[in-house]
């Protein structure tokens, strides 16, 4: 068998090229972490002593089990959030479920760590809800206290995964299952444990594991909730205040890395075999049932509740930004624009660099996206699939640990024409960022290209176009809808990550706005600045993720009648 | 399950039944009187409310008008599970998270069989429509064909009054179709359960059924057995939809003892008089079965119900040729059985059209 058959040197350069830069940036500095941690330090022997060193010290214990506990508990809450705002809406007619549905996704356009300030503040000891309930009851509900911050921070972030996934499980199931169900003579909360629940089941789990995973890796909120003991946490500290050589960095970042495939797995094993999308044709959504009076109201009081507590860190943030003095008082003392004149004048760096470097690294991601998506789907090439599962591999590398694996791989080799360690240069924070967000945006290219019917490719060469011509000319622009949504994705999320980017910052200079707000959030008197920056950046999302709807849509509604056409193929 | 029959099985009557969804009113005024042990189905084009009608016997979709009785027992305001009226899914709606078994067992777990009793029961059911080797699969696993006969013993395991089946065919491909048409009459016939049967195929509607309900826009056109409603329909919707029909407009004229079709163009074709009013305005509906086709040479024939006309056009069909033929203003579809080496009639010729009284139907004009 020939390795490459005719018309494929052109893919298989291009494969080339890309697998080239998923093992410089991603295997390469992954393996050196994971080989450092088996490797003793001083004889550089394979050894498992560092593993035992880490269980041995009680500090790395704790962090461990509190880690566990922080991403379990997380997700608990974060069901609890989620449940009901699903459940109500797919289930029930209920007046504004589009808006329910909207705000709760909200909470994911904002750093985590940036809306945990403001949760200090509105929730912390001496928060504004603190203050009213003591002033009221006389109580103080430790909200904030410890973990609890770092708890209710993160399932407040990450509980619209659980939202995403239940929502759409419970709209797949199709109403025939309930009506057969209904038929034999079930009914009620029967029908709901028999049927509905096991159904809905798989979307659960996959939300619930992706929640576990992201809290499980999350650096920036612990750290800003001076939260210490936990695992990337310590790993950040150990590689920043003990040293690169440090072996148990290394081995925090082999644990963080085992336990986000444990998750991934779990969700893959959830998924596996279930696809329960059993919508038919004519069905569609569960049956949706009418409520009665006291019972909308009810619900609506729950879904405002879960509302209000899931966007307070959007309102906390709002106020600080706006706030002079907020401490021990229910509101701020007063109102300023001052904060945001003082970060466009002394900060725009921030915002100018975030800007560069999520736009740079999204358009990474859709180009090699695309790209990785034609030659995986569309061509023969061998090992192909192995370009797809080492991209999708980035979804189990903590921030945390890519940071090191950089810092460890690229310190010791020098830029040419700028003469510094390619581990400080900017663009090292960008390519980091292309890595992280890969995954997502590949997955949109995919989607995307599977909705163009091979048809139109082989109509174009049958009428002389050649394969470079053809993947520009008509494969590329039919997928531009999916290829802008991979974009916005990148580009939103990119704009607000912090940890791996802490890591590779070597000069204010260089530094996005996540790590600005980061640094302003250190000081008491940084906190107003810090909140305005941070409503600067869920505006910068917010608005990407809006432009990026308006053009789908418009794009789509252009391209009905060919999509129709083709879809079927 | 030693003789299969299902004792408790009912009728179904249903009376001045009207149903809209919102302002849209989808049935109008059904009435049907389904007999117990029948095989009754309900035919009419996509969108004719044959599903809103099935569905509303088994207790879903918008409170209706009018009244639903099961055997004696009225159940117009009944949720559905408490109708026990056994409804196959046109998509089969297996419940992907449980076994073939479990998918059986559901119905009987719901009415608090013993587990015992379960077991002997779902093992019967499964064995009625072949499926016993099986029970332990996903029912991802199963052709379309088998996940039919489990939607079918998932039903039937729980021994509903009535059985409705919605185009329980529709997802199945051809050869399968005509295979599981024979299973689940045999089927039906064993059990001696009422069935209803929806489907907008003549052709399985004819080969099934006892009797028959056309539908249309909501409304029932005719209600018989196969045979009546293709000799005798009712109108020219049922003529048409029970198979292909030479449907022309004309008038009743008597002149000395004789009944005669008038169509404005001239022709006229002798019918049978009975029943029939001089004057009267209606249509004359015949099949291309009924029809001749002979050669016109041998001195133009003014016999009565043979009319010139002249071929227009012909389609081989195998085992016959369907020829249209032009008789005045109208073209006549005409079908010849074929026998191998006879000679057929080409576009232009010029030919007779000979038309038996007995043959054709006269419609009201609506
Ligand atoms: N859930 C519904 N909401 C609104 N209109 C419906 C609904 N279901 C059916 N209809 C309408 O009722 C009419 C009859 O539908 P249906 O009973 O499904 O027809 P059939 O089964 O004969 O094809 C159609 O015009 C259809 O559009
Ligand atoms: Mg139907």
């Amino acid at each position: 068998m020939k390795l490459l058959a005719r018309g494929q040197w052109g893919p298989g350069a291009v494969a080339l090229s890309l697998g080239l830069f998923l093992i410089v940036f991603l295997i390469i500095p992954v393996g050196q972490v994971i080989y450092v941690a088996f490797q003793d330090p001083n004889s550089g022997a394979l050894t498992l002593i560092n593993f035992i060193d880490f269980f041995n010290t009680s500090l790395f214990r704790e962090s461990f089990i509190n880690s566990f506990y922080v991403a379990s508990m997380s997700v608990v809450l974060a069901s609890a959030f989620a449940l009901p705002l699903a459940y109500f809406t797919t289930r029930f007619n209920f007046g504004g479920s589009v808006l329910i549905q909207t705000l709760g996704v909200i909470p994911l356009i904002m750093p985590p760590f940036v809306g945990a300030v403001a949760m200090l503040l509105l929730f912390g000891e001496n928060g504004s809800i603190n203050l009213l309930l003591g002033d009221w009851f006389g109580i103080n509900i430790p909200f904030m206290q410890g973990l609890n911050g770092v708890i209710l921070v993160e399932s407040i972030h990450y509980f619209p995964f659980i939202l995403i996934n239940l929502s759409a499980a419970l709209n797949n199931i199709d109403r025939a299952m309930e009506e057969s169900a209904q038929n034999l003579g079930s009914s009620g909360a029967r029908l709901f444990r028999r049927i509905v629940f096991p159904l809905a089941m798989p979307g659960y789990v996959a939300g619930a594991s992706l929640v576990f995973l992201k809290v499980f890796d999350d650096l920036g909120t612990p750290l800003l909730l001076n939260i210490n003991t936990m695992l990337a946490p310590q790993a950040y500290l150990r590689i920043t205040s003990v040293g690169i050589s440090d072996p148990m960095g290394y081995v925090i970042s082999v644990i963080l890395v085992a336990f986000s495939l444990l998750a991934l797995w779990t969700s893959f094993l959830a998924l596996r075999g279930k696809d329960y999308a059993t919508v038919q044709k004519g069905g569609g959504g569960l049956m949706k049932r009418d409520l009665r009076p006291w019972e909308k109201a009810g619900c609506y009081a729950v879904v405002i509740f879960i509302l209000l507590l899931v966007l307070s860190p959007h309102f906390g943030l709002a106020i600080l930004s706006f706030g002079t003095v907020w401490s021990y008082s229910v509101l701020p003392d007063g109102f300023t624009l001052d904060h945001y004149f003082r970060v466009f004048s002394t900060s725009s760096q921030f915002i100018t660099n975030t800007l560069l470097y999520a736009g740079l690294a999204a358009t990474i991601d859709v180009v090699f996206g695309t790209a990785i998506a034609y030659v995986v789907w569309r061509t023969k090439l061998v090992g192909r699939q192995w370009l797809d599962f080492a991209a999708m591999g980035a979804v189990a590398i903590p921030g945390v640990v890519l940071g090191i694996g950089y810092l460890r791989t690229f310190y010791a080799f020098n830029v040419p024409v700028i003469d510094k360690p390619l581990a400080s240069w900017w663009v090292i924070i960008v390519i980091a960022l292309a890595i992280r967000r890969l995954p997502y945006a590949l997955r949109a290219c995919v989607a995307a290209l599977q909705q163009v019917s091979i048809m139109l490719e082989e109509a174009a060469e049958n009428l002389g176009a050649g394969k470079r011509r053809t993947v520009t000319r008509i494969v590329v622009p039919l997928m531009s809808g999916g290829i802008v949504a991979g974009f916005v994705t990148s580009f939103a999320t990119a704009s607000v990550e912090l940890s791996a980017t802490i890591m590779l910052v070597s000069a204010e200079s260089d530094a996005p706005l996540a790590f600005g707000i980061y640094e302003f959030m250190q000081s008491a008197s940084g906190r107003g600045p810090g909140a305005a920056l941070g409503i600067i950046a869920v505006l910068i999302v917010g608005i990407a993720t809006y432009v990026s709807h308006r053009f789908i849509e418009r794009r789509e509604s252009e391209r009905t009648p060919v999509a129709a056409a083709t879809a079927g193929v | 399950m030693t003789s299969p029959a299902i004792k408790n099985t009912s009728g179904v009557t249903i009376e001045d039944l009207s149903l809209s969804f919102g302002s849209t009113q989808v049935l109008k005024g059904v009435n049907l009187e389904i007999k117990p042990g029948e095989l009754f189905t309900f035919l009419g084009p996509s969108g004719s409310g044959k599903s809103t009608l099935l569905r509303a016997i088994a207790g879903f979709g918008p409170e209706p008008e009018g009244r639903i009785l099961v055997g004696q027992d009225d159940v117009t305001r009944l949720p559905p599970w408490q109708r026990n009226v056994g409804m196959v899914f046109q998509s089969y709606a297996l419940w992907p998270h449980m076994t073939v078994q479990k998918n059986v067992a559901f119905g009987l777990e719901e009415r608090k069989v013993r587990p015992s009793d379960i077991r002997i029961r779902v093992d019967a059911a499964l064995k009625l429509v072949g499926l016993l080797d099986l029970a332990e699969r996903q029912p991802s696993q199963l052709s379309g064909g088998q996940q039919q006969r489990v939607a079918l013993a998932r039903t039937i395991v729980v021994e509903p009054r009535v059985l409705l089946l919605d185009e329980p065919l529709s997802n199945l491909d051809a050869n399968l179709r005509v295979q599981m048409r024979r299973e689940i009459l045999e089927l039906q016939r064993q059990l001696a359960l009422t069935t209803i049967f929806v489907t907008h195929d003549q052709e399985e509607a004819n080969t099934m059924s006892d009797r028959i309900a056309v539908l249309n826009d909501g409304i029932i056109q005719q209600v018989g057995t196969p045979l009546e409603l293709y000799d005798r329909p009712a109108n020219r919707f049922v003529a048409h939809f029970l198979g292909t029909a030479n449907l022309i407009e004309g008038t009743i004229r008597k002149t000395r003892g004789k009944t005669v079709f008038t169509a404005p163009d001239g022709t006229a074709i002798p019918v049978e008089g009975a029943g029939l009013k001089s004057g009267q305005d209606c249509t004359a509906m015949f099949r291309p079965q009924s029809l001749e086709v002979l050669p016109r040479g041998r001195g133009t024939s003014k016999r009565t119900g043979e009319l010139p006309g002249t071929v227009e056009h012909r389609e081989f069909l195998g085992h016959l040729i369907r020829y249209a033929v032009r008789v005045g203003k109208h073209v006549m579809l005409v079908d010849e059985t074929h026998q191998s080496g006879e000679a057929a009639y080409d576009a232009g010729d010029s030919v007779i059209v000979r038309l038996r009284k007995e043959q054709i139907q006269i419609l009201q004009t609506q």
